[in-house]
Parts: C-alpha cells; structure tokens; sequence
C-alpha cells in the first residue's frame, strides 16, 4: 500500500510537475513565514526576523534543484537537451548520418528479412482459432518403429468413438484438372493441372476458420458424392480469378465434374503441411469416387492409409493427456482389428504453426542455406556496428579535450555516457526506417528465393508483428553495440594528459582509443574476409555449376507434361494417346526426334526406383537398392541428347509382354557392377524375388538437379514395359523450340480437348529456374562480401586518417629531423598494413572453417578453392593499400612547421 | 549544462530521513513543524539546514515511507502536513535498531 503510495507521489511530480513547482514554492514560503513570524515573537524585528529567517532555510535554488533532480523531472529536461544536442551534431555532419541511416538500415534489414522467413516456418500461427489446440496425428508401426499417415476408417474412429479429441479432420494432396473462366469477359476456359487437398468435411470446422469470402465446408455436407463444392486458397482466388467476388457461386469443372465454389480461405492459410505445396483448393473428400474413380483405399482401410490427420485437443487438455487418450484408444482398436491394427500406436506432434510428417528430413541444403543466411547476416550487422563504433570513437576522440574539460567541471561519467548514447540513438532512428522499409521488400524477395516449381511453395514471408518486433530489437542491440561502447570509453579520458594536451603534451588518451579502434578495424577486415571468401566460393561454384557439362543436350528442346489420371484414361486408352502424340509429333516438319519420359532432368517431380543387385553393397535390411529412376519411351537418348556409351536405346519391342530391360547411368553402372562390362546384368525390381530386369545400355551421367548432384546414378525404364499415367514429352526441335510448343499443343488438344497441358517450356528454360536459387544464393553472398568489405575498407580508412591527425605533431617532427616524404607515407602505411595483415589471417582461419561446413553446397570445387584462398587475399591487399594510401598522402602532403604548431 | 550540486554525505542522508521518521511517527507535522522538532530534540547540537528537510521529505514520499495533504494550521493557513505511513513505521523501527547497533559496536571498539 505504502510503496504504491510512494509510486503515485512519484508520478504526481512527473507529470505533474507545474503542480509539483507551485507547492514547492508554497511551502518554502510557509516555511520562511513560520520561522520569520517566530524570530519575531521572540523579539526581533521584522526585517531582520525576515532575513535570519532565510538565512537559516539556506539557498533556496540550491534545495529546489535538489528537489527537482530527486523527482526525476531532471532526467527528463537534460534528455530533450541531450537531444537537441545530438540533433545539432547530425545536422553539422549530415553525410556521417546518411552513411549510419544507410549501413545500420540495411544490416538490421537483412537480419529482419531473414528473421522473417525463420518466423514464417516456424513461429507464425495458422490462421485458425486457438491454434494451440491443433495437433497432428500419425500411426506408429511398433515393431519398426516406421511413423506413417492413417488409413479412413481407423480415422472415423479416432474421430467418432475415441473421445480423445473435441474434433479431428483428415487431408490428402491430389492434382486436379481444373477448367475455369477467370470471370466474366476473360479468356476463355482453359484446363489447367493445380494442386489441391481432398479433405473431410469437418476440416474447416476444426480448424475454425473465418473465410476470406463466402463459405467454407461444413460438417453437415456430409453425404458421400452429394456436395460438388470447393474452397478456394486466398492466394489462388486473387491470381487466378483476379480477387472477383463473384467468384461464390461460380462453377468450374474438375477432373470432368461440376463443382461450385462455395467459398475463400482466410488470407494465409496455405495448407496443414510446412514444407508442401500451397493447395489452391480444397474439395470435400466425399467427392473421391468422381474425382479419382477406381483408385481404392482412399475412403476406407485400416492400419497405415492415406490421410495427413490433425485435430483440436479437447478443452483444457494438454497433448500428453490427448496423446495418452488417443494411444489407449489405439490399443483398444488393435484388439477390434487385430488382423490389421495389431502393432500400430500414435504419435502426437503440435500443429498450432503447421506441421510436417515427424520423419520429413528438412533438406539439408536448405537447412545449411538458412544457417550460412543467418551468420552471414549476423555477421554483417556486427561489422556495422563495429565500423559506426569506429566513427563514434573518432568523433568522440575530437571531442576528447571538450570531454575531459566537461568532466573536470563537475559533469558526472553517467550523464556524459547518457549523451553520448542518445546521439547514437538519434543516428539510430533513421536507420530503423531504411530498416523497416527494407523488411516490407522480403515477400518480393522470397519470389527469387524459393525454387520455381509446377506447384506453388513458399514461406510466405509477409512481415508481421514478431517480425518487426525482432528488428526493433536487432535495431536497439545495434545500437547498444556501436553506441554504448565508445561512450563509456570516451567518457573516461585520462583528463591530466586530455587536458594537458592544452599546453602541447602527447594525446595518451587519444592513442588508447586509438588501439580499441584498431582492434574493430580488425575484427571488421576479419568478418568481411569470411564473408568474401563464403561469396567467392558460391559464385566460383555457381559458374562451374554452369559451366559444367549436363550431360545432355539442353539446346532446341520443348518439355510439355500431362497427367492422363486426371482425364480417368485407363492404360489402354493412356498408351494409346501417348502413340498418337509421338507420331503426330514426329510428323511435324520442325521436329527432329521426340519422346516421353517423366522425370526430366531439372523437372520439379522425382520418382524414386527400388532394386535388388546379387553382391552389391547396400544398408537396407531387404537387400535393395533405392535409386533415381526415369521411365521413357524409345528414342530418349536422342529426344533428349544424352550420350550412349554401350548397348541400345529402347526400341518398340521393348514392350509389355517382353522381358524388362532397362538402361543405365554410367555411375549407377559403375556402382552395381564394378569393372564388369554392364550391359547385360541383371537386377531385381522391389526385391530378392521381384522380376529380373536386365541392362541393355549404358549412357552418360546426366544432371537432373541443380544441388546435392554429384555422379547421379540413374535407371532408365521403358514407358512400354511400365505404364506411367504421368509424362513429360520431350521434343527436339529444329530451332526456337518456342515456334513449336503451340503445334505440340495443338495435337494434344485435338486429341483430348479438356487435358490439361503444364510446364511448357524448352529445356534451357527449365535448366535457368532450376537454377535460380543457386543463383540468387551466389548474388545474396556475393553482395554480402562486397558489402562487407567496402564497410571495412571505410573503417580502415578512418583509423589511419584518424592516427594522421592524432599525430600530425610527430609527424611534423620527423620531417623537420629529415625524414623523406616517402619514409613518412611508409611510416603511416605500415599501421595500416599491419591491421590489414592482422585481420587477413584472422579471417583466413576463420574463413577456412566455414568453407569447410559449406562443402556439400558447393558444385565441382573443393572448400580449400586455391582460386578463391588467393584471390581474396589479392582484393583485400588492394583495398588496404587504397584505404591507407588516401589518408597517408595527407600525412606527406603537410607543412612541417603548420604541424609542428599544431595543437 | 549547470554544474551539480554535490550531494550531501550519506552518513547524514540517512540521519535526516531517520530524525524527519522519528518526527512524524509521534504526530502529522508540516516542514517548519519537522525542523523545530528536530532541533528541539537535539537541543541544537544537530544543526541542520532547514531548507534540505524539503528534498528529504520528497525522498520519504516517493519512497512510501510518509505521505502528506493539505491541511489547515490553528492560524487557519494552509500547510503541507506530513504522515508516516505504516512502511515508515516499519523503516523506522529497523533503522532505530541498526542505529543502536551501530552506535553499541562503536562504543565497545572505542571504550576497549
């Protein structure tokens, strides 16, 4: 009670202060009165009662300043003085400001942006209410400990019977065939390949979402096939139908059927999964039979299934307590459906950002980019802050002599620092501007970070509240860093010798400053050598990447795919088209070979291959092999430009009926059959006792992907022998393949109006966006290390301008004693130098370390790169010598009777 | 800037807060009121300089220790009349006991 009596009285006198004032005086006077009036009746006469009266109280400003710095009203003046001041000083050095606006803003804006794509990963919530509650659910295999997805039924048991959880909802990615108008008056409907989510009808229920626009799924839609509805994503309702309104309603055709939209996602919401494709829309799974016709164990089956499941923990209850209800409820089914649940439990993971499959292994490439992004940042900003220190201290060390003439006048070290920090701070503000601007600019960034793919993925790297909340935070460090330490060190002069630099002694204070702003200049040459020998090496790799053979031929093709599954064809009616594709296709004049094969190289899909080689080395506990596969139609090898080395490209023999043949990638040869010639090896498909599959050829290794290549081994399938529903065509042309892709269209078309045709493009095309990332990684890094350097290149600059004034005495000295201009520009040159040299080494070992972590990043070079070990100590000798030799010339250009009187 | 006051020596920071606490705790006073008390119990051997009671006493009230309002004196003049409050109370009695301490430890140091 008291304290906060206490708390008032204090903030009265704050905010009150005029108030706070008018007492004050009241009281003084009361007082003088009183003791006036008591002299007085003791007998003395008023005037003198008066004046002993006063005299007795003492000085009278004197204890109202007491009362004025006790109430903290003080503080608040000297701050709008400390203010003024500082405002003052930025106006006498306007390009010192812009220059610490400009370099803080970016360094805290680079450390926002990439705290921004961390918090859009990991941190930001989904749009749902009280997303805390969501969990995901997986199955656990108990023997092999395997986690997977469930299966329907086990799902609407969990759901209806288990009571673990207050609701439960299921999804499951599927390609669809979407043919819709943008809107009135647009073009007309074209098919188009989008990726979308069957889900249950209770998804939305669960998550408990706003929609952006209309209606979003209800519970009640539950009848199997009766409810041709689809939610579309926010992100896909402003691209595709141009933000239209009128879009509910509007009905469009999927896989063939009509489905109406009934509604708009809330703005955000990309889906459960954080490393997956942003669905565009949703559709009720109830729709299954219509949208995926005769694909079986989707809507029903127990054990290991389909379904990505998530659900609301029950009110109150924490995921150990849903987790230990769902696990009973796990058991209880293993007893009911022992022929199919017996070894299966769950797993429970949190949801409330999103959720990936507990076994997904983030890409190590991606991981390893974060963290070189993160360091390179970090590091960047440190090295601003170390340069601005720099600048502050060489202000400060001007000032020294106004400094210690303060000091020695009774101002205290605090409020000296005080003044010192709120002039960084004032600098500081600017550059939280430039920062906040530069942090709005990461979603456009984000579009040349993330791969170009057939499917939308993405962080969706809006900024929001934690985003600017970590800048301001960054800003603020910042600030502490280059503000705080240069203000202790200069309020703390050794004021003998600051002060006697009045009558011409030596400046020792000046020269202890000196070493502290040597050894940021060194840190600064350090980090930023890190930083250029990392950038050198992701350019030096990019080029090589490029420069690289591919191992095909990327010139004069047209890649075109189609996903027959969408259509419903059966294999029958599938191979068919795929024939009538090929011969039209060929027919044309343009057209020098062509083929099918799915995947292509640098193509966003993959598939992967299991076999099973007699006396090859493998981990796995079945014996088999798991590899890159491709399945391809005859005349590949020439469709594609690959190079056979051995054997035969497949021919139309190579067909169903006929004992599977395959060809090879010379490493995948290498690897499976040592020193033996391949072709005619055998292998297994799947297993020990899966069909034989023997080698009929062997081509050149090709480079399917832009990271993490390497010697890919590879197999080649015949398309004839192995049905695939899903395929690329791969057209050699004769020229602009570009000329030729509305031909190739054209016959598609005719041969099936409503299939969708997606990644129409010419291999060149493909190979520059499979590309882009490494691309932008190289610019991103290079732009760091040149960025860096040039912001050490300032500092360096700066200390020996710096030490050419502090020394312009001694200087002087030495010329007047006979020494040659160019013994006084070696003199200056050597300190220089020597922080250079420092620097140079600390940052080669360091720089040495790093390289070493960012080894399986980098394409055809080792970490220890001799070309960019030499190199940049080569750039950095340069601009050392630059940055000494300006200020230096200085040195030699002086008067050495105007220096020998100086100070 | 103005050059600071030097702030008085804690030994006798401490002593006024404790005179002004022992003041207030026998009755609610104003400033004048506070300082005659004091030197009347000190019989004039502490001299203190009437004008530093007021930073004093804005010290105790932002700290919680007295509170104060205005009041009318007998002469009907209105005066800032200051109260201990039960943390002052509290202060007080621990501050009489260190003192006490203090002044014991001292003399058995000087009388051995």
């Amino acid at each position: 009670m008291s304290l906060l009596k206490g708390l008032k009285a204090r903030a009265r006198s704050i905010f009150a202060a005029g108030a706070t004032e008018a007492r004050m005086e009241e009281e003084f006077r009361f007082h003088v009165e009183m003791e006036a009036r008591r002299l007085q009746l003791a007998g003395v006469p008023v005037a003198e009662a008066q004046r002993r009266a006063l005299v007795a109280f003492g000085g009278m400003d004197h204890h109202r300043e007491a009362m004025r710095d006790g109430r903290g009203a003080r503080w608040l003046e000297d701050l709008a003085g400390d203010v003024r001041y500082a405002l003052r000083a930025v106006r006498r050095s306007p390009g010192f400001a812009a220059a610490v606006a400009v370099t803080l803003g970016i360094g805290i804006g680079i450390n926002g942006i990439i705290f921004g794509f961390v918090n859009s990963l990991l941190f930001r919530p989904l749009p749902a209410r009280d997303p805390r509650q969501l969990v995901a659910m997986f199955v656990v295999d108990t023997r092999s400990g395997d986690i997977g997805e469930l299966a329907y039924d086990d799902y609407r048991d969990y759901r209806d019977r288990s009571g673990a959880f207050a609701g439960l909802a299921g999804a499951m990615g599927v390609p669809l065939n979407l043919v819709a108008s943008a809107g009135q008056g647009a073009a007309p409907a074209a098919a188009d390949m989008v990726w979308g989510e069957m889900v249950t009808e209770d998804y939305f229920a669960v998550l408990d979402m706003r929609p952006a626009l209309g209606r979003l799924f209800r519970p009640s839609d539950a009848p199997q096939g009766a409810n041709p509805f689809a939610v579309l994503s926010y992100d896909s309702w402003q691209r595709r139908f141009h933000g239209d309104s009128s879009v509910v309603g509007r009905v469009v055709r999927i896989n063939g059927t009509e489905f109406t939209i009934t509604g708009v996602a809330p703005r955000g919401f990309r889906g459960m999964r954080t490393f997956s494709f942003w669905p565009e829309m949703w559709v009720p799974a109830g729709m299954h039979d219509v949208i995926q016709p005769g694909s079986g164990g989707v809507l029903n089956g127990r054990g290991r299934g389909w379904m990505l499941v998530f659900g609301r923990m029950r009110p109150g209850r924490s995921i150990a307590e849903t987790q230990r209800d769902a696990a009973a409820f796990a058991s209880q089914l293993a007893r009911e459906y022992a022929a199919t649940n017996a070894n299966f439990s769950v797993m429970l993971i949190p949801a409330a950002a999103g959720y990936d499959h507990p076994g997904f292994v983030k890409p190590r490439v991606l991981m390893l980019a974060s963290v070189m992004g993160i360091f390179a940042a970090v590091v960047t900003l440190l090295i601003i802050c170390a340069n601005l220190a720099n600048m502050q201290l060489a202000r400060a060390a001007a000032r020294a002599r106004e400094i210690a003439i303060r000091l020695s006048l009774g101002c205290s070290r605090a409020r000296l620092t005080r003044q010192l920090v709120v002039e960084s701070l004032v600098l500081a503000i600017p550059g939280a501007l430039v920062a906040a601007f530069i942090v709005r600019l990461s979603p456009f960034l984000e579009q040349y970070m993330v791969p170009r793919l057939q499917f939308r993925v993405g962080l969706n790297a809006a900024p929001d509240y934690r985003v600017a909340l970590f800048t301001a935070l960054a800003g603020v460090l910042a600030v502490a860093l280059f503000g705080l330490a240069p203000a202790l060190r200069a309020s703390r002069p050794d004021l003998v010798p600051a002060l006697s630099s009045v009558i011409g002694e030596k400046r020792r204070g000046a020269r202890q400053g000196g070493r502290l702003r040597g050894v940021l200049v060194v840190s600064q040459l350090a980090m930023s050598v890190i930083l250029l020998v990392g950038g050198t090496l992701f350019v030096r790799s990019l080029f090589a990447a490029r420069g690289a053979d591919l191992g095909f031929d990327a010139s004069d093709r047209l890649l075109m795919s189609v996903n027959l599954g969408l259509q419903n064809k059966d294999e029958q009616r599938g191979r068919r088209f795929y024939d009538d594709v090929l011969t039209r296709t060929r027919a044309l004049p343009a057209v020098v070979s062509a083929a099918w094969a799915f995947p292509v190289p640098f193509d966003t899909y993959g598939r992967g291959l299991s076999l099973y080689v007699e006396g090859a080395h493998t981990r796995s506990k079945d014996g088999t092999i798991v590899i890159d596969g491709s399945w391809v139609s005859e005349d590949f090898v020439k469709a594609m430009g690959l190079r056979l080395q051995s054997g035969r490209d497949f021919t139309l023999t190579d067909s169903a009926g006929t004992p599977r043949v395959m060809v090879v990638s010379r490493s995948l040869a290498t690897r499976l059959w040592p020193g033996k010639d391949p072709v005619g090896q055998r292998a297994r498909l799947g297993g020990a006792s899966g069909t034989e599959i023997t080698v009929i050829g062997v081509v050149g290794d090709a480079t399917f992907a832009s990271v993490g290549t390497g010697a890919v081994a590879r197999a080649y399938i015949p398309l004839r022998q192995r049905y695939r529903d899903w395929s690329t065509l791969v057209v050699h042309t004769r020229g602009d393949p570009a000329a030729v892709a509305p031909q190739v269209r054209s016959i598609v078309a005719s041969l099936d109006p409503t299939l969708p045709t997606f990644g129409v493009m010419s291999m060149r095309d493909a190979v520059e966006s499979g590309f882009s990332t490494s691309r932008m990684a190289a610019s991103i890094s290079g732009f760091f290390g040149v960025f860096a350097l040039l912001i050490a290149a300032v500092g360096l600059y700066a200390v020996v301008a710096a030490s050419v004034s502090d020394r312009t005495r001694e200087i002087g000295v030495r010329m007047a004693l006979g020494s040659t201009p160019s013994g006084v520009l070696r003199f200056i040159m050597w300190g220089g130098a020597r922080l250079g040299a420092w620097g140079l080494a600390i940052g080669l070992a360091g720089a040495a370390g790093v390289a070493k972590s960012m080894g399986s990043l980098l394409f055809g070079l080792s970490p220890g790169d001799p070309v960019t070990f030499a190199l940049v100590p080569l750039v950095l000798a340069l601009v050392v010598l630059v940055a000494t030799y300006l200020p230096a010339r200085r040195a030699v250009k002086l008067d050495p009777v105007a220096a020998l009187r100086s100070e | 800037m103005a050059p600071r006051h030097p702030a008085e020596p804690d030994a006798l920071r401490g002593s006024i807060d404790l005179l002004i606490l022992k003041a207030l705790s026998l009755e609610p006073m104003h400033g004048w009121g506070i300082g005659l008390r004091i030197e009347a119990v000190s019989r004039g051997r502490l001299e203190v300089n009437q004008g530093s009671l007021y930073p004093a006493l804005q010290r105790l009230e932002h700290r919680g220790d007295i509170e104060s309002d205005w009041q009318n004196t007998e002469n009907n003049r209105r005066a800032r009349y200051y109260s201990i409050t039960r943390q002052g109370r509290k202060v007080l009695g621990e501050e009489v006991e260190k003192w006490k301490r203090f002044a014991a430890t001292m003399d058995m140091i000087l009388e051995s």
